[in-house]
């Protein structure tokens, strides 16, 4: 207990340096934890989206794969279009054992705020065996279901009726999707044909979801499908799931390198303060060992007070990540050109012990040298200098 | 109250603790012959001690006097182990410390107390934590083995046959720091800090500190040097009744020539000799 209370008071001793130590070192492990927890989120709440949508493989039509995803994950414009009557042929395919088509839009509610606009028909529902419905199923072109979050946005609930933005059409709300965690919750469903046509896009459809008959056999469908039509693209749900990654994949460097300077920069604060404070305290460690402190007692004092000094930076800087969690979130979305929706930033007691383990291991590196110049110092020399 | 003989008994048994034969040794404590200690400084040298002989027996009080650069700490520094001698014999307690191959450290540790001028208390420890630190020292080498043996012990059973409550049992580093404590006039301040100590009660502190492992000698390089003349007093008094009443051995070193009289024995140097 009395080598806890020594180092412990040998660092409070210097409040401000050691304070401004154990924040370098913070700043170091809130990026570690921040990036590393955005990384584990994305991941989970990609496969999470990609799960929800309730398809082995998805059929877009040809261009950027990326905005292709995006567009099928979120919801949204995209001035391409694949003919619906590709619908049939895809349907027809004997590996395949449902398939949706979907057409989408994207309108501004008033005070700027995007309502995406999927227009569906029950092929949709059979890939949506979870969905429950308050109210009822399309009775009229005139209806209209609303995910959970778009309803409480719009204000409506079922039996209500509801304008569509920038359309001014009056539509009835037939019924509102129980939450579902999934993006549905943030969509509002029309019937296909009416939105095709309250949008100008009769006969379109944007994307094409697809359960296929035999799961293990998802490759051979996908390359029959491109075999049999080539104006779209096919992917399947894992390529989709590794494109998106491999995007993430290029950033990832980045990041790697950013936590690996932030990282090296707190361990060489860390290195220069313990270092300096053994020069300030040559006499009193030459004391230490004229008591009868041994090399390996001063060398443990010293490697002590640096480890509580990362230790305490560790802790702190998963604190400072948890509270600003919201802002690095935003940040590094600015930067990625497709993040799932949700918070990806949490508390993870797995990468809350992974940041603890790499600020010990950076406070036994860090503290190694400095521990082995105090242990050498000899006592008579330290006693004379002044 | 304790009468005289009962606080004889305590002091042996605190300070001396369970090292048997200290009492009655008739060995010398130190014994020097040709002692030479030069230093190297660029291309200077300086003989700091120059081929001294000296003797002091168990249980002295010896002062070691002289002016400032008479090599006064450098002898100190060698009695203490803290330096080896560059010529000569030296031996503390009965081992040649000019031998190659003694570990220094572990023989100081054990047997060697020290009290400096400057008093070097963890100012953010209390006083008795001040006391107890050299109890850290050395249990990682297998040292201080006993206490680590007692420890979560109630009570045991003394030599003389007499159940020792374990609040009152010197074995134990924590009672022994408060009785130590006690016995320097401080156990009214056990749980100050050093900032809320004066300067005579700081270097009280340090003499309970170097007396907290039970050493066989005590060295003290300028104990009063910063302290007035009638704190100066008690601290040479408490060393004084620490060597009187226990038997342990103290060396101290000072300019101050007008405390000769209180030693039982006086080794004057001047420029390295013994004169």
């Amino acid at each position: 207990m009395i080598w806890f209370k020594l180092s412990f008071k040998n660092l409070i001793r210097r409040k401000t340096r050691s304070t401004l130590t154990v924040l370098g070192v913070a700043i170091a492990i809130a990026v570690l934890y921040s990036l590393f927890q955005f990384q584990q989120g994305y991941q989970a709440r990609l496969k999470g989206e990609l799960g929800a949508l309730g398809a082995h493989v998805i059929v877009v039509p040809k261009g950027c794969p990326y905005e292709a995803a995006t567009i099928a994950l979120h919801g949204g414009k995209w001035p391409r279009y694949m003919d619906e009557s590709l619908l049939a042929k895809v349907k027809a395919n004997p590996g395949v054992a449902e398939a949706a088509g979907v057409i989408m839009d994207a309108v501004f509610a008033p005070g700027d705020k995007n309502v995406i606009l999927l227009g569906i028909d029950e092929d949709y529902m059979k890939l949506r065996p979870a969905w429950r419905i308050s109210g009822h199923w399309f009775a009229a072109d005139s209806d209209v279901i609303m995910g959970s979050t778009a309803a409480q946005d719009a204000g409506v609930k079922t039996g209500d009726y509801w304008v569509v933005p920038e359309k001014n059409v009056r539509l009835h709300v037939a019924g509102v999707l129980s939450r579902t965690n999934t993006q549905d919750d943030g969509f509002v469903f029309l019937p296909r044909k009416t939105l095709q046509k309250i949008s100008g896009l009769e006969g379109k459809l944007v994307l094409i979801l697809i359960k296929a008959r035999h799961v293990d056999q998802t490759d051979a469908l996908v390359a029959s499908l491109k075999a049999s039509e080539v104006d779209m693209n096919v992917f399947p749900l894992s390529e989709l799931l590794g494109t998106i990654s491999s995007l993430m994949a290029s950033t990832k460097v980045f990041v790697s390198a950013i936590i690996l300077i932030a990282v090296i920069l707190g361990g060489v604060g860390v290195l220069n303060t313990v270092l300096m404070a053994v020069f300030e305290r040559t006499r009193e460690i030459g004391m230490m060992k004229a008591m009868g402190g041994s090399r390996g007692d001063v060398f443990k004092l010293v490697w002590a007070e640096t480890i509580l000094t990362t230790v305490l930076g560790g802790l702190a800087g998963v604190a400072i990540a948890l509270v600003s969690s919201r802002l690095v979130e935003a940040i590094i979305r600015g930067m990625i050109p497709y993040a799932p929706r949700g918070s990806l930033i949490g508390f993870s007691l797995p990468t809350l012990l992974m940041c603890v383990g790499l600020s010990l291991v950076l406070g036994l590196v860090a503290g190694f040298y400095p521990a082995f110049r105090a242990a050498s110092v000899k006592p008579v020399e330290a006693i004379k200098a002044e | 109250m304790k009468n005289r003989g009962q606080g004889v008994e305590e002091s042996r048994s605190l300070v001396s603790g369970l090292n048997p034969g200290i009492l009655e040794s008739s060995n010398p404590a130190v014994q020097a012959r040709g002692l030479t200690r030069v230093y190297r400084r660029g291309a200077e040298t300086i003989h700091a001690l120059k081929g001294i002989g000296l003797d002091v027996k168990c249980g002295e009080f010896v002062g070691v006097v002289g002016h400032s650069g008479a090599g006064k700490t450098t002898l100190l520094n060698l009695i203490g182990l803290m330096d080896r001698p560059t010529e000569g014999s030296l031996q503390v307690l009965g081992t040649d410390v000019a031998r190659r191959g003694v570990r220094l450290d572990a023989l100081r540790r054990k047997n060697i107390g020290f009290v400096f001028q400057e008093f070097y208390l963890m100012p953010a420890l209390t006083a008795t934590e001040n006391v107890l630190l050299p109890t850290m020292w050395g249990k990682g080498n297998g040292e201080n083995m006993r206490d680590k043996e007692i420890k979560g012990q109630r009570d045991r059973v003394g030599e003389s046959g007499h159940l020792i409550p374990r609040s009152l049992d010197p074995s134990i580093p924590r009672e022994r720091a408060k009785r130590l404590l006690d016995l320097v006039g401080l156990g009214h301040r056990m749980t100050h800090k050093p900032s809320e100590l004066s300067g005579g009660e700081m270097q009280r502190v340090a003499v309970a500190r170097a007396l907290i492992n039970r050493p066989r000698l005590l060295l003290a390089d300028e104990p009063t040097g910063n302290l007035d003349t009638a704190i100066r007093d008690g601290i040479f008094n408490l060393l004084q009744a620490l060597s009187r009443d226990s038997g342990l051995t103290v060396i101290v070193a000072t300019h101050d020539l007008s405390l000769e009289s209180r030693f039982t024995r006086v080794i004057r140097l001047e420029d390295g000799n013994v004169v």
